[in-house]
């Protein structure tokens, strides 16, 4: 092994430490190997001592580190390219943002202004046309935030913190309450319940669930929300309409229903969602259930379970 | 600022969709005095009565400005920035209206002295909701100094 021309230096430095009886530990360094190329090594140098104390020699390993150097520059560069394509996403989905839901308020509020103005010249098939039109336009406005938030679970910074997990379904409980006084639904929260993650990520996949389980427990006059924890990991149940389990691989699916809109609105994008967050955080997420018998969604948070 | 006289509604937006049904809602509220800019360029040309609007009085200005962020020329948070930095439109009541949900957007309106930032649903029964209320508070529960009393 040789020295390049220029890294004289370090060689007189780690010698000097050597001589003072100090260690030298994975020192990157460059070298040249029998085949003339420069070589990225880590070098270890120990000073050997005999019975008094005396330096009598050293003990110098040489690690051959040109495939961790290239794996590390490799993944800069991916960082890198990770960290363009989440700006373009940025840029996108603003422009979704806007410029998709502009021409959708005009569909909206001109089909309004039609029914306020002109409504004495159609008759019940035309009205039923206009409300056809304003029914569309809002679904597609659904669409499009339920796509927006499951792109940016995706492509979002993950900050991990202690999430209080309890606090968080508590409060979605109550502004599902607040948005539907006249439900009578009995909520059950364990009490206590932590975990380490990411918030936002976290109070969006639980506003998921539980908005799910509350909107699926609508034709339930005694209607049950319970979550907590088990020795399977956390879970949301409800005595809500159930669904088939024959179809529950479908379920995570993004644009999967197992409701029509008929009998359950949506967009097929919430459990989706709920997967990506849960996968994320490095847990998995799975349901059980039986048709008018509720559905539980049991899921962790790391591997551990 | 003693000589300003302020009064009706400035609406800078560049859509023709979203103008019509904004004006169209506060026009239902008896809310008519409007005057429209479909661009920030021009908007600045007509608060400061410059370009094609030389010879307009100065001190006429509005009791609130509703402005978009996203328009041609020159786009809404710069006219912000140009209505602040003047002392003759400095206290103007501004408005941000928009569909952008960005927190960008919002803080960049705060801190440049926007009174109010408002999204724009796109739900229309909501959007005429928020219109109403924000014209209704602006022209008549907020004050402001030299508003002409209709």
């Amino acid at each position: 092994m040789l020295l390049p021309p220029g890294h004289e230096g370090d060689v007189d430095e780690m010698l000097n430490r050597i001589i003072h009886g100090v260690r030298v530990e994975h020192h990157d360094a460059v070298r040249r190997s029998s085949t003339g190329e420069n070589l990225d090594v880590s070098i270890s140098m120990s000073p050997i001592l005999d019975q008094h104390g005396n330096l009598v020699g050293a003990s110098k390993v040489v690690r051959d580190i040109t495939e961790r150097k290239r794996a590390e520059v490799a993944l800069a560069e991916a960082r890198d390219a990770a960290e363009a394509s989440s700006h373009a996403f940025e840029a996108f989905s603003y422009s979704v943002a806007h410029d998709l839901r502009a021409p959708l308020r005009a569909i909206d509020g001109f089909s309004q202004a039609l029914r306020d103005e002109f409504a004495q010249v159609l008759d019940e098939t035309g009205l039923d046309y206009l409300e056809r039109v304003c029914g569309s336009a809002q679904q597609m406005a659904g669409l499009i935030d339920g796509l927006l938030s499951l792109a940016r679970v995706t492509h979002r910074e993950f900050t991990s913190t202690n999430v209080d997990l309890s606090m968080l379904v508590t409060s979605v409980a109550d502004r599902l309450r607040n948005q539907s006084p006249e439900r009578v639904v009995q909520v059950i929260v364990h009490p206590g319940l932590s975990a380490p993650g990411d918030e936002t990520l976290l109070a969006n996949a639980l506003e998921n669930l539980l908005s799910n389980a509350w909107k699926f427990t609508r034709d339930q006059p005694q209607a049950r929300i319970e979550f907590g924890s088990d020795k399977d990991g956390y879970f949301v149940r409800d005595n809500g309409a159930g669904f088939n389990t024959a179809f529950s691989a479908k379920l995570f699916g993004v644009f999967q229903r197992l409701h029509t809109a008929e009998e359950f609105e949506g967009t097929g994008i919430g459990l989706a969602t709920v997967q990506r967050i849960i996968r994320r955080h490095g847990g998995q997420i799975w349901a059980e259930s039986t048709v008018g018998n509720g559905a539980t969604f049991h899921f962790t948070l790391s591997e551990r379970s | 600022m003693m000589n300003v006289k302020r009064s009706g509604i400035l609406l800078i937006e560049d859509n023709r969709n979203d103008e019509t049904l904004t004006c169209r809602v506060l026009r239902a509220n008896h809310m008519t005095d409007i005057t429209v800019k479909r661009d920030g360029s021009e908007a600045l040309d007509y608060l400061f009565a410059q370009g094609a609007f030389e010879g307009r009085d100065v001190m006429d200005q509005p009791v609130v400005v509703l402005l978009d962020l996203n328009l041609p020329k020159i786009g809404g948070l710069e006219v912000l920035q140009e209505i602040r930095a003047d002392h003759r439109t400095a206290l103007l009541a501004v408005v941000i209206m928009t569909s952008s949900q960005e927190e960008a957007d919002m803080l960049g309106s705060y801190e440049n002295g926007a009174n109010s930032y408002v999204i724009k649903p796109v739900e229309f029964k909501e959007f005429s909701e928020h219109v109403k209320q924000l014209g209704l508070y602006w022209m008549l529960t907020n004050k402001a100094p030299g508003q002409v009393t209709p």
